[in-house]
């Protein structure tokens, strides 16, 4: 990428890239591929959990966004812009694979899957900070459903409302799927804990 | 208030603000504040998550082929037009017989390639000229053919074709070589299978513009 890393050398802004790439201009392609890959790949791998797919969907993304970039008239942020894009795609993705929205009255699959409520002894409490690639292999281990709406809402910054509407669903169903992802990530983060502090 | 009544209305305390009787009941429960302090947490903590991958360079290499195709990606001037541009009825009155020599042109250089690639079959296996451009197992002909077929039906798009099989066969070559540093990676491995199916994807396409 020896010719994007001259753009970003000579500080090419970002608008300056996006007027380029509207011309035409190969070097301005890959430099706002560049800008933006690790967000938008981030946001796919979170998604999906699969390196493979993530990337195919990346890739996606960034077409899509390029065959339209004539149209950005900088209403918005260009990351944002991008940004829903990707989330769209990813979703259109998912909904083609037939990830059911899970309707409120039918959250809890089993028990045995449900986040236990424990009532009564005091729990232990997660300790001041939580070890990033602890958190992103619990994240990767949730339930396809809450794994979407914990990306959408707590990663990626979504509301609830938002949400709704991307997802198809209501914003209590939301709200509840959100709050079973992070019980049960904060189940697997004090299991994981508890493992590594048995450990000689 | 209780626990289970205060858990109970947990998933709709999320970006809400809390009762005076339940703010009541957090201060005085060690359970439920401890619960909401690691739900907090685990709130805060998975924005850390939002720039932690890479993808591979595959991914830019996909993306360059498609925009070439579609167009997206124009080929810079070189310095100020040299001759005034042409009027499009003149455009369209000397394509065909130059059209006809770059077919000619391509012709000649393919067979001159063809020599060459003689000559170097008779080198030592070693010698990097034998497999510099093309993969193993296919031949410049098969190129050729192929560009010959699109050239013959949409001899605009012939370049775009030739240039789109150039860098797709520098990434197998790039792949291949990876994946031989390494016989035990499976990414890399898996790199020069989705190299292949581009190379595939650019037959398709190409083969697809040339049918009538």
């Amino acid at each position: 990428m020896t010719d994007a890393r001259k753009l970003q050398g000579d500080k090419l802004s970002e608008a300056e890239a996006i007027e380029r790439a509207k011309q035409g201009d190969a070097e301005a392609f890959e430099f706002l591929f560049g800008l933006h890959k690790r967000r938008v790949y981030s946001l796919c791998l979170r998604m999906t959990a699969n390196t493979a797919e993530a990337e195919d969907l990346t890739q996606e993304a960034f077409l899509q966004l390029f065959r339209k970039i004539a149209t950005f008239r900088g209403e918005s942020a260009f990351s944002t812009w991008l940004h829903r894009m990707a989330v769209n795609v990813v979703l259109m993705q998912l909904r083609k694979k037939s990830l059911p929205v899970v309707p409120l009255e039918e959250t809890l699959e089993s028990e045995d899957e449900a986040p236990k409520k424990e009532l009564g002894a005091p729990d232990p409490v997660l300790s001041g900070s939580i070890d990033r690639l602890r958190l992103q292999r619990a994240v990767d281990a949730l339930p396809p459903g809450y794994r979407r709406i914990f990306v959408l809402h707590d990663v990626e910054g979504f509301e609830h409302n938002e949400i709704a509407t991307m997802v198809g669903c209501s914003i209590g169903n939301s709200k509840s799927q959100l709050h079973k992802a992070r019980m049960k990530l904060r189940e697997a983060l004090k299991t994981s804990r508890a493992e590594k502090a048995t450990k000689p | 208030m209780n626990c289970a009544e205060f858990q109970k209305f947990l998933p709709e305390l999320i970006d809400s603000d809390r009762s005076a009787e339940q703010e009541s009941h957090l201060k005085s429960c060690p359970e439920c504040s401890g619960l909401v302090a690691d739900l907090n947490l685990i709130s805060r903590e998975a924005q850390q998550l939002q720039e932690f991958a890479e993808p591979s360079p595959r991914v830019w290499n996909s993306i360059e082929i498609v925009l070439r195709r579609e167009g997206l990606i124009r080929e810079p001037h070189l310095g100020p037009a040299l001759v005034p541009p042409v009027r499009r009825s003149w455009t369209l009155a000397w394509l065909a017989p130059v059209a006809a020599l770059a077919l000619l042109a391509v012709g000649v250089l393919v067979y001159q390639r063809e020599v060459h690639e003689q000559n170097v079959a008779q080198q030592p296996a070693s010698s990097p000229v034998a497999h510099l451009s093309v993969p193993p197992g296919k031949t410049v002909n098969e190129d050729q053919q192929l560009l010959e077929a699109v050239g013959s039906r949409s001899p605009a798009m012939q370049a775009q074709y030739a240039s789109d099989l150039q860098n797709v066969n520098a990434y197998i070559h790039d792949a291949e070589q990876s994946a031989q540093a390494d016989p035990n990676d499976e990414e890399a491995q898996q790199i020069v299978m989705d190299a292949y199916e581009q190379r595939a994807t650019v037959y398709e396409m190409a083969l697809d513009r040339s049918l009538p």
